[in-house]
């Protein structure tokens, strides 16, 4: 980030990103109904960026993953679709679904992710997911074992 | 300082998505595309996006987290992307939005207006130069939909942006359902806007679709595109043509029968040969 060209204007900005994203008061002056509902519109492209990232975490939801992939995003500013899916399963690992599960053991296997920092491709790996083992080498993903014909995701 | 940039005829076109993309390439009159910058490999471009090029289909990169309206100086890194974009494409322009989306480093996830003072002004302004400089082509800014104004505003929409395009020369990406729904929320003449830009400066327009939650009309780009958008793509057409009208489809994608008839609408209500 570097140096503001306006630095009222930039922490006007703040306050308002803070406020639609990050559970911030709202600055005085706004329709907070109105900024309400932008936030909320947000909140459901958010849910559906990362059901396309991640299919079978979304889907083991249902009907109601955009309300409770919302409740948990509300306060957390996006750091993009596949690591607010990753940090949502990784919150819910106790309770994912089988094929969740496996989605996310297998992107685990694939990429190295520290949930500070963004997550980079693993060189070469082999992991226990459900199922089976994943080989990784050079940047591709193999499962051998039961279940190894399920779809592989990035 | 305004420019005397012209964009040829573009017509009827429909902006390439990955879940959309057998349906768009298999478009027989198809001339005109759009492709969010951001997903685009300049290295390595997708490979319907690079046949659709080569059958020399008019692709326009189309940026949205570039952040022109930030008070924070643009990255170099995403207007090196967005320069990129444009040679792989062999674009004749590309386009963002009169918007900010991040600020003291959140990411907002989606476009927020800015306050229509004389400070923001001048960093859009600021922002768009720079840009602009580093682009192989024109640059096309959007204005966008908003649900809330900040409490500030100096300037109508009209005069703010007809005052951000003549700082800057930059065209105008003139999205009528952003009209339709900016106009519906504000309980607004939609035509009122339009008779008060610079129609001229117009590079092509966006039409899409939204749907009414809460009282408000969301433009969602996952419905079908309502009557009042068509007869104000209509009305557009009746005061001056722009080049080329782009259909935005972002989710729940219809049947292709749909998708069709769409774009059929969007023919007969400007006038355009029908693409499909």
């Amino acid at each position: 980030m570097s140096e503001p060209f306006d630095v009222e204007l930039a922490a006007a900005q703040e306050a308002l990103v803070r406020a639609m994203a990050a559970g911030g008061p709202l600055p005085e002056g706004f329709d907070a109904d109105a900024v309400r509902a932008t936030a909320r519109g947000i909140l459901a492209k958010r849910a559906g960026e990362v059901a396309r990232a991640w299919p079978l975490l979304a889907g083991s939801y249902g009907a109601s993953w955009t309300a409770t992939f919302a409740g948990w995003a509300t306060e957390r500013p996006t750091r993009g679709s596949f690591r607010d899916g990753w940090d949502f399963a990784r919150a819910r690992r106790a309770d994912l679904t089988a094929e969740a599960a496996r989605e996310l053991a297998l992107v685990e296997a694939r990429w190295s992710y520290d949930g500070a920092s963004p997550p980079w491709p693993r060189r070469a790996a082999v992991r226990r997911v459900p199922g089976g083992v994943a080989l990784v080498a050079r940047g591709r993903i193999r499962v051998i074992g039961r279940g190894a014909g399920a779809p592989t995701p990035r | 300082m305004v420019s005397d940039v012209t964009v040829p005829e573009l017509g009827v076109g429909v902006g390439w998505r990955p879940e959309i993309a057998g349906f768009v390439e298999a478009l027989p009159k198809l001339r005109f595309t759009e492709v969010i910058a951001e997903s685009v490999h300049p290295e390595r471009p997708a490979p319907d996006l690079a046949a659709l090029r080569d059958r020399g289909v008019t692709i326009v990169p189309h940026g949205v987290k570039l952040s022109l309206g930030g008070a924070e100086p643009v990255a170099a890194d995403r207007v090196a992307h967005l320069a990129a974009c444009a040679e792989v494409l062999k674009a004749p322009l590309v386009s963002e939005h009169v918007a900010f989306v991040r600020a003291g480093g959140i990411e907002a996830g989606h476009l927020l207006p800015v306050p229509r003072t004389r400070a923001a002004l001048d960093v859009l302004t600021a922002n768009i130069r720079r840009t602009r400089s580093e682009l192989p082509v024109p640059l096309a800014v959007e204005p966008i939909a908003m649900l809330f104004d900040w409490p500030d505003d100096e300037y109508t929409e009209a005069d703010f942006l007809t005052e951000l395009l003549d700082r800057t020369g930059a065209l105008l990406l003139l999205d009528v359902a952003n009209v339709y729904a900016n106009a519906r929320n504000r309980g607004e003449d939609p035509l009122a806007l339009l008779d008060r830009l610079p129609l001229d400066r117009v590079a092509y327009c966006h039409v899409a679709g939204g749907s009414e939650a809460g009282g408000r009309y969301h433009d969602t780009h996952a419905a079908a595109v309502p009557a009042g958008v068509l007869d104000l793509v209509a009305e557009m057409c009746a005061r001056q043509r722009p080049p080329g009208f782009l259909l935005e489809r972002d989710g729940h994608y219809p049947p292709v029968d749909e998708l069709r008839a769409e774009l059929d609408a969007i023919a007969a209500a400007s006038g355009f040969p029908a693409v499909t």
